[in-house]
């Protein structure tokens, strides 16, 4: 079985976020970067998969700079085989359609029975690369899903759908799945493994072989929205709390009119 | 001199960092109150993840790490528990090394593969209650008996005591040599008759990690275990103890660090006259000095790693290294409890804990007295 993992580089949520030059996206500069937490997901699932089937092959695939090399080297760590690096130091700038166009050209022709991607990246959110991978592999793809099983090659998994719903899927490979967080508990790489990763190989292919499609959207412009009224912090003794308390709730909400 | 990290260092911090975040700070406070060792979460999981032993070579069970990395997750864990930075710290630098150092390929194979894959604990008994900075002291005597060494005598204030399974034991193989000479070192397995514990100490601080008395009546072990060769016990300990030091400044370093996290995110939010504390300039002066002061012990404490991976002498560096990390430590955290005020008083903060936690590192595994003999010695000789 061959299995292709997809994941992303994005900043530490932590971090304090500015504005790049064009406005367009954030600066890069002097930030913490770490994997994609919906593509931890999606790396322990691919492991699991991969532990569970004999002779299966596990590919971590990553578009970016140098700095992501990184991170693949945890996912490497974590039990994947080998890496693809799609080495890019303008990935930033494409748009869902052309990233998901690079890792449909790379997987093309190396015939992946399984390939996973976490639902959505931290950064830009878009939701779209994993499914736009599946429409140009032309093969099926389940969003969101919150477990998965693989048995005489059929695939079950569930969906987590809004209102406390599930929904559970079957489908046979190939197939691309998209992790949602919860999905399972990513382990950590252990030490032994991570002095072996730099050991396995990590394939670094210039991106201009493989980036063949034009953008189909842009983002325009990015900006952190007007900031509101902050939070009030109450303070005193718990009596006088009290009473301020009430105080607001009659000016300012109905609740106690 | 290169100061970046390799990206299998980074990787180590970063993973020993999600470890003790996710899985370690939030029970230390509790462990510290109710002086409870967490054998699963404070030993076991350390194993799980290679920790236990980290800089051995793959063949005995290691990870294969270098010196550097180790200080680094002895550091990461300390930020958030000390008691599980120096649980790791007594079993990996003095339980399990001196058999990596000293150790026949048979005791290797014996004791040193369950110590570094964690499947079992190591521990190290010098300090007796006449035998402390001054192993020469040492009243603990083994009689040598056909095909085995008898021992007898106590030691005090082992890390580890009691929940160890394999012991380096130091005593006096030779009755008539003085002082330091006739000192040979020991291997010892609980459950080997005669081997007890004696009193459990209650601690200022790392609470939550073990100190105890071992007692040696009659206790018998094979030849086979005396490790190194007879009376090379004072000069197994003084190595043993070079490499000790490291895993000692990296649990002050990360106490620090541990402490400065939380003043500095305190500072930030913590408002006084209408602004953060931390926009005044006596709280910025303190943050900075606090700052500075960790960044010259980490530069000191990895250079000591980075000399005894490189296998350049380090015995100086690791007592430079303990020294300033230690006292870094105490006035770092002293400090972090000014910023927080009388909340920093009281345990509904970490800083106290942290500052009672680093006391303990200027007087264990030789005190900053001790450490400046060793440095001085060494420069003025």
């Amino acid at each position: 079985m061959k299995i292709l993992v997809c994941i992303k580089q994005v900043p530490d949520m932590e971090s304090k976020f500015k504005l790049n030059s064009e406005g367009n996206w954030y600066d890069n500069s002097d930030l913490a970067w770490r994997m994609n937490e919906y593509d931890e997901y999606a790396v322990e699932q691919a492991v699991q998969l991969k532990t569970q089937v004999d002779e299966a092959d596990l590919t971590v695939l990553s578009i970016g700079p140098d700095r992501v090399k990184e991170m693949m080297k945890k996912a490497l760590a974590m039990g994947c085989d080998r890496g693809a690096h799609i080495s890019d130091d303008d990935s930033f700038k494409k748009d869902p359609y052309e990233i998901a166009s690079i890792i449909a050209a790379f997987a093309k022709d190396k015939e992946f029975d399984l390939i996973f991607t976490g639902m959505q990246s931290q950064d830009r959110g878009s939701g779209q690369v994993g499914v736009l991978v599946a429409e140009t592999l032309g093969i099926p793809s389940i969003t969101t899903i919150v477990d998965f099983a693989f048995a005489a090659g059929q695939i079950t998994a569930k969906r987590e759908l809004e209102g406390g719903i599930k929904a559970l899927i079957k489908t046979t490979a190939p197939a691309l799945l998209t992790c949602q967080l919860g999905l399972n508990t990513p382990r950590y790489p252990t030490l032994p493994n991570i002095m072996k990763a730099k050991k396995k190989e990590l394939l670094s292919i210039p991106v201009a072989e493989l980036h063949k499609v034009a953008s189909k959207q842009e983002t325009a412009r990015m900006y952190f929205p007007e900031k509101r009224g902050g939070g009030l912090v109450l303070e005193g003794a718990v009596g006088n709390l009290a009473d301020q308390l009430i105080k607001i709730l009659k000016d300012k909400t109905g609740v106690l009119a | 001199m290169n100061f970046q990290l390799t990206e299998e260092q980074k990787l180590i911090r970063d993973t020993v960092r999600a470890f003790a975040e996710n899985e370690l700070a939030d029970g230390s406070k509790e462990r510290d109150e109710q002086e409870r060792f967490d054998r699963v979460l404070m030993f076991d999981k350390l194993g799980e993840l290679g920790l236990t032993g980290i800089i051995f070579p793959e063949e005995f069970g290691g990870a294969g790490a270098d010196y550097l990395s180790y200080a680094i997750a002895v550091e990461e864990l300390s930020r958030v528990c000390a008691s599980t930075g120096v649980t790791l710290s007594a079993h990996l630098s003095l339980g399990a090394n001196p058999i990596y150092l000293f150790g026949s390929e048979k005791q290797k194979q014996n004791y040193l593969t369950p110590l570094a894959e964690g499947s079992k604990m190591g521990a190290f008994g010098l300090t007796e209650p006449s035998a402390g900075s001054d192993a020469g002291g040492t009243r603990t005597f083994a009689l040598r008996d056909g095909d085995e060494w008898v021992l007898n005598g106590t030691k005090i204030f082992t890390t580890n005591g009691g929940e160890a399974e394999i012991y380096i034991i130091f005593a006096r193989s030779d009755k008539h040599a003085e002082k330091h000479h006739g000192i040979s070192a020991f291997i010892v397995e609980k459950e080997t008759p005669g081997f007890t514990f004696g009193k459990k100490e209650e601690k200022m601080g790392i609470r939550a990690s073990l100190t105890r008395e071992l007692v040696f009546e009659n206790c018998r072990i094979p030849i086979n275990n005396l490790l190194g060769p007879e009376g090379s016990g004072f000069k197994i300990a003084m190595k043993t103890l070079d490499g000790g030091r490291i895993g000692i400044a990296s649990q002050a370093l990360g106490i620090a660090q541990g402490a400065f996290d939380a003043a500095i995110s305190y500072a930030k939010e913590r408002k006084q006259f209408d602004q953060p504390i931390a926009g005044f300039q006596a709280v910025q002066f303190m943050l900075a000095d606090m700052a500075t002061q960790i960044e010259a012990a980490r530069l000191l404490v990895y250079q000591a790693a980075y000399r005894a991976s490189a296998g350049l002498s380090y015995s100086k560096e690791a007592a430079m290294a303990k020294l300033f990390a230690s006292e870094t430590a105490m006035q770092v955290t002293t400090k972090a409890v000014q910023v927080f005020g009388g909340y920093g008083y009281t345990r509904d903060y970490p800083v106290e804990r942290m500052m009672r936690d680093a006391k303990i590192t200027e007087l264990y595994e030789g005190t900053s007295e001790i450490q400046r003999v060793v440095i001085g010695s060494m420069i003025c000789r």
